[in-house]
């Protein structure tokens, strides 16, 4: 495997990436699990990584953490190459999809344990612990058995787990899964100020609403090849808005007069009363809703259909497998 | 003088890594070590299984130590054998016991998703493994303590010396910790906790049992008719009608070569332990278990005599028993040998990043 040379004095002035992969390919036998992920990753960022069912995402999760050397393709991890460089490894957290806990230890046991295999010392390590567990509200629960947390309660263990070394760059695989509604705002939230602190975040998932609020970027996987990748807080392109109203004819009067097109709404439960429309961003549709207020218009609402996330990932027309 | 100033790009780190091999975390190092011990005593030790495992286990070894002492007490026989008959049970219950302790200890773990938590951490494969394998051995030392107070009032009776004592103490705990180590190297070699645990204990078991019977069955192999020198009354002496005389001649006689087949014996863990028990110099006819088999195995060692004994006329000599060389440092180190295969296997499989994977597993 090459691994990329450091950038030299002539690299433009922009900071590295917080991973940077390029042409990844590994398969198991005969499955093409990663097939050509050119991946880069603004540090300081949260991106999202999407993709169906078996597009490769946990693979590629693997190779990013050290623990699967791709067949093919480079990576560096935090400036380090992840499967020969200890540096690498005490820069990364990582929060795999389906882990188990050390049922009889206690949560902060299962942390401190977890700051000694990161060398940390003895002291600091039950501070990180400490510190940890009150991130993500399981202090109350320090000396509770693992074994009796709620899955909601061992995935933010989980996600604590992951910090334990600090890292600059964490990988999380389906982290919301399982956490109640506070706890999804909760993680958002930290790891939205986890991101402004300067930490590079990759976080894959299946359910895109809850990742559209809190990722500035997004890769997309298909059958094992990355086949778009995109800023979504930069140059977002035109949504699909529904619009509600009391009085249906009385809107499309004044959307002929004003020459707003109107898509019929197929999923509204209300029928006549809901109407799609195409805006470019969040302004055109203030001044849509003003213009229709201000014409008399009785609206009840005005909302995008989707998240960015699913447009994005719906436009791709990836087919399924 | 020219100077050389270097600007710090701005936004890049301070530290920037060297990107390519760095190999410190591969070495071994005693915190990484201890972590893992650590852990793993610490599941142990809440499991209530644990404490009834150690209770079952003192019950039992005091049973019986009780009931050899009193059974050479109730027959008015020689107490030597109790030290050897109660070390032997514990050794026994040890080799059931001890592959339970590390032989899940890594498939285990990966089933239960525990360990790839650990690999992507600054850990060493060599951290991991010796750690594991010191909290199994620390696990099977504890079911020997419990059984020590048996064992030194058995020592007590008689059957051994001192420094015998000590030995067999010691040489039992690194059988231990070697039946440990084989337990991990299979539990790293097989995706299922089953598999590995049925090959360690039958690992265990030809090390015991199978090679005991190897031994015998390979008796008619090594036996040739080969011309021999003999010490006795020749046929042409039998045929005369002179007085018989023992002489040395030339004869064919069918010999068992075991000189070839007696490491068979040396890496047996009850031969091994007998030889450090065992009393130098006593009569192996009339002493303890530990005699006879070392004698037995001594014999076996040296192959046939030089000179067949045949006569029957003299008084035969009593049987010397070769105390020079021991045969339990051989035992020791071929099982030596095989535990440190056993933790190399475990710490080659633990090395990440996989490039092959095991069948049948998951990296996480």
């Amino acid at each position: 495997m090459s691994t990329p040379q450091p950038a030299g004095p002539g690299a433009p002035p922009d900071p590295p990436p917080g991973i940077l992969a390029r042409d990844l390919h590994r398969s198991f036998g005969t499955v093409r699990a990663v097939a050509g992920v050119d991946l880069t990753v603004r540090r300081g960022s949260v991106t999202a990584l999407v993709g169906p069912n078996g597009s490769g995402k946990t693979t590629l999760l693997l190779i990013l953490a050290g623990l699967l050397a791709p067949d093919h393709g480079s990576v560096l991890v935090a400036g380090a190459d992840p499967g020969s460089s200890a540096t690498a490894r005490s820069r990364v957290g990582w929060m795999p999809d389906a882990f188990g806990t050390w049922d009889s230890l206690t949560a902060v046991e299962v942390l401190t344990t977890m700051a000694g295999a990161y060398r940390l010392p003895a002291g600091q390590g039950r501070a990180r612990a400490w510190e940890l567990l009150r991130t993500v509200h399981l202090d109350d629960l320090a000396a509770a058995p693992a074994h009796t947390l709620s899955r909601g309660q061992k995935q933010r263990l989980g996600m604590a787990r992951a910090l334990i070394n600090s890292p600059e760059v964490l990988l999380l695989d389906e982290p919301a899964s399982g956490l109640d509604p506070r706890s999804r705002i909760e993680m958002r939230s930290l790891l939205r100020g986890l991101a402004a602190a300067g930490t590079t975040v990759l976080i894959s998932s299946h359910v895109l609403a809850e990742l559209d609020e809190m990722v500035d970027d997004a890769v997309f996987l298909s059958r094992g090849r990355t086949v778009s990748s995109e800023q979504l807080r930069v140059g977002v392109t035109e949504r699909r808005w529904r619009l509600r109203t009391l009085d249906g004819p009385a809107l499309q009067r004044w959307a002929s007069a004003a020459r707003v097109t109107l898509h019929p709404d197929t999923d509204a439960p209300d029928g006549a009363g809901s109407v799609l429309v195409d805006l470019t961003d969040d302004a055109a549709a203030a001044a849509l809703l003003a213009a229709a207020v201000g014409a008399g218009v009785p609206v009840v609402s005005l909302a995008p259909v989707s998240g960015r996330l699913e447009q994005a990932y719906l436009s791709l027309d990836t087919e399924r497998r | 003088m020219t100077t050389f100033d270097v600007p710090l790009e701005p936004g890049h780190p301070l530290d920037p890594a060297p990107p390519g091999p760095d190999t410190s975390a591969r070495a071994i190092s005693w915190q990484g070590v201890r972590t893992i011990a650590v852990l793993e005593l610490r599941q142990r030790i809440r499991s209530t299984r644990w404490r009834v495992a150690l209770a079952v286990w003192f019950a039992l070894v005091g049973l019986v130590s009780i009931l050899i002492g009193g059974a050479f007490a109730a027959l008015g026989g020689d107490p030597t054998w109790s030290f050897g008959l109660v070390l032997m049970f514990v050794l026994g219950l040890g080799l059931v016991v001890a592959p339970t302790l590390a032989s899940t200890a890594i498939n285990g773990d990966r089933n239960a998703g525990t360990l790839a938590i650990l690999q992507v951490t600054l850990l060493s494969p060599a951290d991991i493994a010796v750690g594991k394998l010191l909290a199994g051995w620390a696990a099977a030392l504890a079911f020997l303590a419990v059984s020590l107070p048996f064992l030194i009032w058995s020592a007590l009776l008689g059957g051994t010396t001192v420094a015998g004592f000590f030995l067999s103490i010691v040489v039992l705990a690194l059988l231990l910790g070697v039946v440990c180590a084989i337990g991990l190297g299979f539990s790293a070699l097989t995706a299922r906790t089953a598999g590995s645990s049925v090959l360690t204990y039958v690992a265990v078991a030809s090390l015991t049992v199978i090679s005991l019977i190897l031994f015998a069955l390979t008796a008619p192999l090594v036996t040739t008719t080969e011309e021999v020198e003999v010490y006795g009354v020749s046929e042409e002496a039998m045929a005369g009608d002179q007085t018989y005389e023992c002489e040395t001649f030339t004869a064919q006689r069918e010999v068992t070569h075991t000189e070839r087949t007696w490491w068979l014996l040396a890496i047996n863990p009850f031969v091994i332990l007998a030889d450090t028990g065992a009393q130098p110099g006593l009569d192996p006819r009339d002493s303890g278990p530990f005699e006879a088999i070392r004698s037995a195995t001594n014999q076996v060692r040296s192959g046939p005599p030089d000179v067949h004994q045949e006569c029957w006329l003299d008084s035969a000599p009593p049987p010397t028993v070769d105390d020079a060389a021991p045969i339990w440092p051989w035992g020791l180190a071929a099982n030596l040998l095989l535990g440190a295969v056993g933790l190399a296997v475990a710490i080659r499989r633990l090395r990440v990043p996989y490039r092959t994977l095991p069948g049948g597993t998951r990296v996480a």
